[in-house]
């Protein structure tokens, strides 16, 4: 118990060898449009998985209303193949890992028979809670861009679990554009707001609430979509976290949840000391300018700039000779 | 016996037919029918039992009609009779109503002596007469009886008239206890109640009526006058109420509704002083003048009308005539707060604001329970800049009457200015929203201090700094800021030095051009200052109109079918009384023309007299001059044949558009239906033709607009571009048109003039980060590293999803321009969010190598 929450809290400095499972879900479409529409959602988010952040086929599964029609489908996204999958996740992950789960679809129902309609039988929030049980030491992203989907935060809400959905409740029962934003936050560059070369959960949650309120205001239409983001397992969404939070509030825990976490990792891991030993300072120095961040308020404005100048210029030369290691520059 | 049965049967058929011809010159009374109340009562003989109501009646009669003199010796003959005694009060209020106060008292005396069945009405008339003239202490002591006399009685033996008499009391009283006006409430629903069908219920209802009006319950007192109003459609005091009420929620009509109650009783005073405040608002002196005579010719001892007088006085800059109303005034009441609060309104209606402050401060000083004071000067205090002032003042008027709904409101408003930061640049002061403070201050500042520039060179004039400039992202606010209430129609407001605008965030207010309301309402600030405040209200409109056009093109009210209409069917106002246009609209476009229309007076000006003869009026003004005599001593012509050269211009300026107005109307008609089924080539040449035959509009619904989004579906980039120039030449809230304009004029290679457009749709919608991301670029290559400053700051401001690139890409406009220090604290931004952001970290590193030559600080 220890251990795990000793792996649990460990900064990203450590280094482990964290993995991130990914389980892609597209529901029943209910007509031609909406089918494909959402497969191609999915397509795009395992494509950008496998790609771009280099994650192993075996741990990205995309079910897809018609199953395996496309290679880059696992299956048929019937309740039966996601508790399978996620089972699976249960079995394999390790202490530490990234389970991030994306629902994408129509929702319906409230409360604990919230919804995501699937062929056959659909899944509902009491289920995934029973699923999501087995996942003690492992961080869990669950994605729910459905529409109505603001019911299952509440249910699924708990401490290392960031729980995001596409609506403030179950009412909100209007086609979301927030699922779109969301994926294009994942597969596109204009999310990476921090420009470490990753993209948070919060990011592309952020990136997606901004986006989104500006769909709607250019086409001068009431919002009638309001996502959430809840990390704290308090049970309580909230609208628009703070992409700088450090900790204590919504947000902090879907900061450190990438896609792909593991390839950053494994970079900074490579066989080469001196490379591994230059990834340290620099993440001695992102935490020295985090807690730096944390006093602002007891400084001068001069005395920050000039303390954060200084560990900026550090970083800066240390992201310098990294690349120069890395024949990057 | 039968000769008997038949005297006595005769008796007993006689009485019911008096009481009869009673109740019938009752009916007629209540009905307004006041003349044949009046011989119907006459004829009511003395030992009648009904005698006393009669001759109560006749008198009331004769003086609806303002037939005072006989009224008063039909009472004076009453009095002497055997039940005279009951005439003394009726006496004194017709009495009263010509001035005669001393007389009145002793009649109400004689009332109360003699314990006339009215004498509750003449204690409470004695009180009123005491309070009038001063004597408050007692007068509140002999009010507060009232409520034993209530109490006492349970009030169940008061008559209708008691009831009333035991509510005026309570009214009075409820200045140092605002819970009593509950309990005047109270007592005038009674005597309503009890007097249902009676002269005197009426009475109770239209005294209700003006409580309701006094404590800003609009509603409520319409409902009161308009219950007396259906049964007696002549009931000039109800008429008077209604007109008031019509004034208080800013609708028109007032003035007919004067007139009304003056076609029944031409001497009825308080219409008379009604009639001399619309004329002030109309900033109609003489006229107001005339009728503040009349009320005092006929009651020279009216106290709103020697305030109004004073008004009227002070307004022409008369200081002698002013001096002398005001001493008289305060002779027949020394402790007169009204005298000084009528003062601080009617000056403040006509924009003098600091003259309000004053004079609301010196009624403060005579009655520290003046809560109408303590409103008017913190209202006026908020309208010169000095909000804590102005702030603390609200709350103690709000303390002694929390009925004033504005006052709320505006402190309601004032608790939230802590959400706003306030920038000071050289002239000004911004009071921002802090939501959008960072995004709408580098143009508000820069345009301040581009108008102060202009105007005050123009106009010659400096005004005292700083120019408060306040900014409301809610409508709502920015009207409460206003009026008080919400609902105002405008979209800024200029009480001088101190100025409120919507934000261009208030999307209730509709689309509109910031930029052109906030140089409209700073040329008031110059207009207004430079003449003391003097400028008659439709000219200073006008000014800032031509100032608008003046500024950059489209901006300021231009031309449109529908003014060009109203100016055929003779529905502008003629120049001699344009402020009537702005004050009394005859319908509701007409103040839109107005502004526009005292543009072209401006321009008309300006064109033939010079635009030095525009200053000349403005220090004519200035000198307290009326719009007659500027006219004559600067422009040396009389009103009525400036009229005939307004309309000589107008025909000339728009001769084309007159001429084919209406074919202008069929041909881009034609041209709608024909887009409207995508015949787009079709359409040009109707197109073409109604441009032709109305080349100065370029409203959204244009010929010029539409064959812009011809050519421009044509891919004929060129002709778009000059369809679009010529839009934004005559149309300041077309966003769709700027944004098309800057595009086919990159396209065609002219980066300059896509800037301009740009930057003019900011001043529509300066919401959109890709326009001041193109426009930060599109100054780049023009070299003009200020606008790259400006836009890139503008990009951070708007909180875009990528901040630390829009932090960097500022940090590089900064070092570009060569401000290093702005440059390092935006880059130090974009690293606080994104550390590891390579571009931002190659940037430090050399602006940190330059400020430390390599060393750390």
């Amino acid at each position: 118990m220890v251990i795990a929450l000793l792996t649990l809290c460990a900064p990203r400095s450590a280094l482990h060898a964290q993995r991130t499972h990914l389980l892609i879900v597209s529901g029943l479409g209910g007509d031609p449009t909406y089918t494909a529409e959402f497969r191609a959602l999915g397509l795009a988010l395992a494509d950008v998985a496998r790609k771009k952040y280099a994650m192993p086929d075996s741990e990205v599964v995309y079910l897809a209303e018609e199953g395996a029609k496309d290679a880059r489908i696992s299956g048929p996204s019937t309740k039966v193949n996601v508790e399978a999958a996620l089972a699976r996740f249960a079995k394999n992950a390790a202490a530490g890992d990234e389970i991030v789960i994306v629902l994408i679809g129509h929702g319906s129902g409230s409360q604990e028979d919230s919804k995501i309609s699937l062929p056959g039988p659909d899944m509902s929030a009491r289920d995934f809670a029973k699923d999501l049980a087995a996942f003690k030491t492992q961080h869990v992203g669950f994605v729910n861009l459905t529409s109505a989907s603001g019911d299952m935060l509440p249910v699924l809400s708990a401490p290392n679990r960031v729980i995001i959905t596409a609506t403030k409740s179950s009412f909100e029962r209007n086609e979301s554009v927030f699922v779109k934003y969301f994926i294009a936050a994942l597969t596109g560059d204009g999310a990476d707001v921090d420009k470490d070369g990753r993209v948070s959960l919060l990011e592309a949650y952020r990136y997606a609430v901004t986006e989104t309120k500006r769909y709607y205001d250019d086409l001068g239409r009431l919002q009638t979509e309001h996502a959430q983001l809840d990390d704290d397992g308090d049970k309580k969404g909230t609208a628009e976290p703070d992409l700088r939070v450090a900790s204590g509030a919504d947000g902090a825990l879907a900061r450190r949840i990438f896609l792909g976490g593991g390839v950053y990792a494994s970079m900074a891991g490579a066989n080469d000391p001196r490379l591994a030993a230059l990834y340290k300072e620099r993440f001695a120095l992102e935490g020295r300018i985090d807690e730096l961040k944390k006093r602002k308020s007891t400084l001068s404005a001069d005395a920050y700039d000039d303390a954060l100048e200084n560990l900026l210029v550090d970083l800066a030369m240390k992201s310098k000779e990294i690349r120069a290691m890395e024949g990057r520059s | 016996m039968r000769g008997i049965c038949t005297v006595a049967l005769l008796a007993i058929v006689a009485a019911p037919a008096a009481a009869q011809s009673v109740d019938d010159a009752t009916e007629m009374l209540r009905a307004g029918k006041y003349q044949e109340a009046a011989a119907a009562f006459a004829k009511v003989p003395a030992g009648d039992a009904e005698w006393t109501t009669a001759q109560r009646y006749l008198v009331r009669s004769l003086a609806a009609v303002g037939k005072y003199d006989e009224a008063e010796s039909a009472a004076r003959r009453s009095t002497s009779g055997s039940s005279g005694a009951q005439l003394w009060n009726t006496l004194g209020e017709v009495l009263r109503l010509r001035g005669k106060n001393g007389e009145a008292e002793q009649a109400f005396a004689r009332a109360r002596t003699a314990h006339a069945s009215d004498s509750l009405t003449a204690d409470v008339n004695l009180a009123i007469l005491h309070y009038d003239r001063g004597d408050r202490d007692e007068a509140l002591k002999e009010f507060d009886r009232f409520i034993d006399i209530y109490n006492g009685s349970g009030g169940s033996s008061l008559t209708t008239a008691d009831l009333t008499a035991v509510a005026i009391a309570c009214r009075y009283l409820g200045a140092t206890n605002p819970q009593l006006f509950k309990d005047a409430l109270k007592a005038f629903d009674r005597a309503i109640q009890e007097g249902a069908d009676t002269p005197e219920g009426d009475d109770a209802r239209v005294a209700v009526g003006e409580m309701f009006l006094e404590k800003y319950n609009s509603a409520d007192a319409q409902s009161s006058f308009d219950e007396v109003l259906r049964a007696n459609p002549s009931d000039p005091r109800a008429l008077i109420g209604a007109a008031k009420r019509r004034l208080f929620d800013g609708l028109s009509g007032a003035d007919s509704l004067v007139w009304r109650a003056l076609k029944v009783n031409p001497s009825y005073a308080p219409a008379h002083v009604l009639a001399a405040e619309l004329h002030l608002d109309l900033e109609e002196y003489a006229d107001a003048q005339r009728a503040i005579d009349k009320a005092l010719q006929i009651n020279p001892a009216s106290s709103e009308a020697l305030a109004v007088r004073a008004a009227v006085r002070y307004l022409v800059n008369d200081m002698t005539g002013f001096e002398a109303a005001k001493r008289q005034a305060l002779v027949a009441n020394p402790r007169d707060a009204e005298l000084f609060n009528t003062l601080a309104e009617l000056s403040a209606r006509v924009r003098q604001y600091r003259e309000a402050a004053d004079f609301a401060k010196q009624a403060v000083a005579l009655d520290a329970k003046s809560w109408r004071a303590f409103g008017l000067l913190g209202m006026n205090e908020l309208r010169l800049g000095q909000i804590a002032t102005g702030k603390k003042n609200l709350e103690t008027s709000f303390t002694g009457d929390p009925y004033n709904v504005w006052i709320k409101n505006t402190l309601d408003l004032l608790d939230t200015f802590k959400n706003y930061d306030e920038i000071k640049t050289d002239h000004f002061v911004f009071m921002i929203e802090k939501d959008e403070s960072a995004l709408l201050e580098p143009y508000i500042a820069e345009l301040g201090e581009a108008a102060y520039a202009r105007f005050s060179s123009t106009y010659k004039y400096t005004p005292p700094p700083p120019i408060r400039i306040e900014v409301y992202r809610s409508h709502a606010d920015f009207s409460v800021r206003t009026v008080g209430l919400a609902g105002l129609g405008a979209l800024g407001v200029s009480f001088g030095t101190t100025l409120a605008f919507d934000s261009p965030a208030a999307k209730d207010a509709g689309p509109f051009n910031w930029g052109s309301t906030v140089w409209h309402e700073l040329a008031h600030t110059f207009t207004l200052g430079s003449t003391d405040h003097r400028i008659p209200r439709w000219l200073s409109e006008g000014l800032s109109v031509y100032e608008e056009h003046r500024a950059r093109p489209g901006w300021g009210f231009d031309v449109t079918p529908a003014f060009l209409d109203a100016y055929r069917k003779n529905k502008l106002v003629p120049v001699s009384r344009m402020n009537d246009g702005f004050m009394h609209p005859a319908y509701p476009e007409q103040v839109m023309f107005s502004y526009y229309q005292a543009s072209l007076v401006c321009d008309l000006i300006a064109r033939d007299y010079g635009e030095a003869a525009i200053q000349r009026m403005l220090q004519a003004y200035k000198a307290g001059q009326s719009t007659d005599d500027v006219f004559k001593g600067v422009l040396k012509t009389d009103l009525a044949t400036f009229d005939r050269k307004f309309d000589a211009y107008m025909r000339e300026k728009f001769a084309t558009a007159l001429a084919g107005l209406d074919e202008f109307r069929v041909k881009t008609r034609e041209a709608r239906a024909l887009m409207q089924s995508n015949q787009f080539d079709a359409a040009v040449a109707p197109l073409e033709r109604a441009k032709a035959l109305f080349p100065q509009y370029g409203g959204d619904d244009s010929p010029i607009w539409y064959l812009a989004q011809i050519y421009t579906k044509r891919g004929d980039t060129r002709r778009a571009a000059d369809e679009l120039k010529q839009l934004a030449a005559s149309n300041e809230t077309n966003y769709a048109a700027q944004i098309a304009l800057s595009t086919a004029l990159q396209k065609l290679g002219d980066n300059k003039g896509a800037a301009t457009a740009l930057d003019a749709a900011i001043y529509i919608n300066p919401f959109d980060p890709m326009i001041h991301q193109t426009l930060a670029e599109l100054a780049k290559a023009a070299g003009d590293p200020r606008m790259v400053i400006r836009e890139r700051r503008a990009v951070v401001a708007l909180a875009p999803v990528d901040r630390p690139e829009a932090l960097y890409q500022l940090a590089v406009a900064y070092r570009e321009a060569g401000d290093s220090a702005s440059a390092r604290r935006a880059v130090l931004r974009a690293l606080e969010d994104a550390p590891n952001f390579e571009k931002a970290q190659t940037l430090l590193l050399v602006i940190h190598d330059e400020r430390t030559g390599g060393k750390k600080p």
